[in-house]
């Protein structure tokens, strides 16, 4: 059997002397969704964080079998990670294409990053039409869209999500968890999904682990997780 | 007429420096939110440098050449061994480094060269220019020298993709890591940048205004003006604002205030704009949706 794509063990971090991750463990396969569910402050942004190097992480990450763990974040990305962060990160004085251009900087396939905008346009229509717009100006779906795409031009082995549907409109959620779903079959792009929206997460995913304070209280298939009583009870509401 | 035609062409000359020095100073303002006063002595050192090697018998076009390539490590070398290294985030104690910064290097310049003032050639034939006398071949020259370093710098950021980068990483250094830049080193590489340009500066007006380690003081105060003119966080402002403080401080210099107060204008010019404009004529007042 080879090794998960992403093997997460005993992960801790926290912000200064504030722990917030006791020891995570978790893994997932290549060409899966996995979500990260949990209440607001669980460690949810922060086991993302802590994945990419943004926060030092104690503990082993191991992508694709190779430790990253005390690595940088810029030689994470270029393993094929990428990140869409809390907040979406636009670079909001840049135009979209900028925003776009920047997702593909460290990539050498000069004639294959051209194509790739035709790709994300297709996916994105609006994208396209506020391509020369200072991206700071497009409305918070559309960073959103912008943010996902920007993150899709490094051709990523792995997309870590962080709260995609936040702030949004429950249409365009639904209309974003789409192309979601139609990138990871049709391009094999494995998708770590950190969601507050439970339910659409649970859809979407394959494997879902519960988060609680910090430590992993619940794993399993996406639909043995959607039947748990206490999910049920505490995180769908029915 | 005639009178202040010359004047004005020759504001146009030295504001070219003025361009130049303010556009080192809002690239490093645009990286790090913050105004490096030592640019002026970084640029009187390296002049120091090209001094000595032409002295050395170098011929001048390569001495200039390498002295850019000098200031470019020594601005890289300045971020990477000591800006780097300075865990504050206390606008005044990151003021007072400048400040240590533009003492020592004008004392160890004094130091190694001593304070005697120094002829430093042009690389620009002497006489009248065609036959009139507004503008000698070296203003001309400096002019386009500045025109020619704007122009790729401009090209640079506008088209490469090290300068998207690099404007990336002033923007948001977070959101660029995420995206594999190296943050650390666009930041030295913009330093080494300012520094080359400001070297060029010094080298086109040395000749001008002789060398000595003093030479770039009052450079650097219409060099401020021309960058609050221009607004701060504009380089098309910035090299505007140049050309404009270097025709005003000649033109008021001859008419109004006397020649002796001709940097008072500078300095009104500074408190005017903040006064009035703080963003500048083309500095932007951001638009951000959130």
């Amino acid at each position: 059997m080879s090794a998960p794509l992403l093997d997460v063990v005993d992960l801790h971090a926290g912000y200064g002397l504030t722990r917030v991750l006791h020891g995570i463990s978790f893994s997932m396969e290549e060409g899966s969704i996995t979500t990260l569910l949990g209440a607001n402050g669980a460690g949810k942004t922060t086991t993302l964080r802590a994945l990419c190097a943004m926060i030092r992480p104690q503990g082993e990450v191991r992508f694709r079998g190779e430790r990253v763990d005390a690595r940088a974040t810029e030689d994470i990305v270029r393993l094929g990670i990428g990140h869409v962060p809390e907040g979406r990160g636009t670079f909001v004085h840049l135009s979209t294409e900028e925003n776009l251009r920047l997702g593909a900087y460290v990539r050498k396939d000069r004639a294959e990053v051209e194509k790739d905008f035709d790709r994300i346009y297709a996916y994105f229509p609006r994208l396209a039409e506020r391509r020369r717009q200072q991206a700071g100006t497009l409305s918070g779906g559309e960073q959103q869209m912008l943010a996902v795409s920007r993150a899709l031009m490094l051709r990523p082995r792995l997309l870590l999500l962080d709260e995609p549907s936040f702030g949004l409109a429950p249409l365009i959620v639904r209309e974003l968890f789409e192309i979601l779903r139609t990138i990871n079959q049709k391009e094999r792009v494995s998708i770590l999904l950190v969601e507050q929206n439970a339910a659409m997460a649970l859809d979407l995913a394959d494997r879902a682990y519960l988060i609680e304070t910090g430590r992993v209280v619940l794993s399993g298939s996406a639909t043995d997780v959607k039947n748990n009583d206490a999910v049920r009870a505490s995180y769908l509401g029915y | 007429m005639e009178a202040f035609l010359h004047q004005v062409i020759g504001g146009l000359a030295t504001g070219g420096i003025y361009a130049s020095v303010a556009l080192a100073l809002v690239m490093i303002h645009q990286a790090t939110h913050l105004l490096n006063f030592a640019q002026g002595e970084m640029a009187m050192f390296s002049t120091y440098i090209a001094w000595a090697l032409i002295n050395a018998g170098v011929p001048y076009w390569a001495a200039f050449f390498l002295t850019i390539a000098f200031a470019f490590v020594l601005g890289l070398a300045i971020q990477h061994f000591v800006m780097r290294n300075i865990r504050t985030t206390s606008v005044l104690q990151l003021v007072i480094v400048f400040i240590g910064l533009l003492v020592i290097f004008n004392s160890v310049a004094g130091w190694i060269f001593t304070y005697t003032i120094k002829v430093f050639p042009s690389p620009f034939p002497k006489g009248a220019l065609w036959g009139q006398k507004y503008l000698s071949p070296h203003e001309l020259g400096a002019i386009c020298v500045t025109l020619v370093v704007l122009t790729l710098l401009w090209a640079f950021f506008r088209f490469t993709s090290l300068g998207l980068a690099m404007r990336a990483a002033a923007q948001n250094p977070g959101s660029s890591r995420l995206v594999g830049i190296r943050v650390a080193w666009m930041l030295a590489l913009g330093w080494g940048l300012a520094a080359a340009v400001g070297a060029v500066a010094g080298m086109m007006v040395a000749p001008i205004v002789y060398l000595d380690p003093n030479m770039m003081a009052g450079i650097l105060l219409y060099a401020f003006a021309a960058a609050l003119i221009g607004g701060i966080d504009s380089p098309g402002g910035a090299v505007l604002g140049g050309f404009l403080v270097g025709v005003l401080e000649n033109v008021l210099g001859a008419y109004v205030v006397g020649n002796e107060l001709k940097l008072g204008v500078a300095l009104v010019l500074i408190i005017g704009v903040l006064l009035v404009k703080p963003s500048g004529l083309f500095g932007s007042v951001q638009v951000t949706r959130v």
